[in-house]
């Protein structure tokens, strides 16, 4: 199962899926366009400990993180 | 630019004390304990033991291979740390809305290693001033005269 992770106020929501069922998959993508859309970075783990941004769905990535925009504090 | 006075030995309570938070934090099912299990998840192995034992980690940043170290917090707990190990600068950005500590601190480690620049560009800065350097040098000038 992957799963795609995006922070918000209740700490994360996780959505599991799929990525061998085609619905899901798509959904999956939906929801990163939707996300990335609204501003979120979306980021995933390429090794121990390292991590990329990514602008585009990887359906082959275990897991994904989105977390909102950045702004100054 | 701000000042913001740097209290080492208060800063050292306050490290144990959000070391112990973050402890007991690691086997609840709140926003905040899952935010910090999601950071130590997504740390690399150094930083991890080195979150575990101090209560922070450091980060180089991608586009300038500057070090940073991330305390836990959600405001001003970005430092830039300079070729002395000493603290250059504070920075204080975040994504936005209410998230808990671990997200936030997840999110700036994730800013610096993959868009620095960008990060950097949203940044508000402030002075990390040293109070105990400053009163001990005060009290070299005060007893050299």
């Amino acid at each position: 199962m992957a799963m795609q992770i995006v922070m918000d106020h209740n700490g994360d929501t996780r959505h599991h899926f799929d990525p061998n069922d085609a619905d899901a998959l798509a959904k999956a993508e939906r929801r990163f366009k939707e996300l990335t859309g609204q501003g979120f970075t979306a980021a995933v783990r390429i090794a121990s400990g390292e991590v990329a941004k990514i602008s585009s769905f990887n359906p082959t990535a275990e897991e994904t993180l989105f977390f909102p925009r950045l702004i100054g504090g | 630019m701000f000042l913001f006075p740097r209290l080492p030995a208060t800063r050292r309570l306050r490290c144990e004390a959000l070391r112990e938070l973050y402890r007991s934090y690691r086997s609840e099912n709140t926003c905040e304990a899952r935010g910090l299990r999601l950071l130590r998840e997504w740390l690399s192995p150094c930083q991890r033991e080195q979150f575990d034992a101090q209560g922070h980690f450091d980060v180089i940043g991608c586009d300038s291979g500057k070090k940073y170290r991330i305390h836990c917090g959600t405001a001003m707990n970005v430092h830039e740390i300079d070729e002395a190990g000493g603290v250059k600068l504070g920075l204080c950005f975040a994504p936005k809305g209410a998230l808990a500590m671990g997200d936030v601190m997840l999110a700036q480690k994730i800013a610096l290693e993959t868009f620095e620049r960008r990060a950097l560009a949203v940044a508000n800065r402030c002075l990390i001033v040293d109070l105990q350097l400053r009163s001990n040098a005060g009290r070299a000038g005060r007893t050299g005269r």
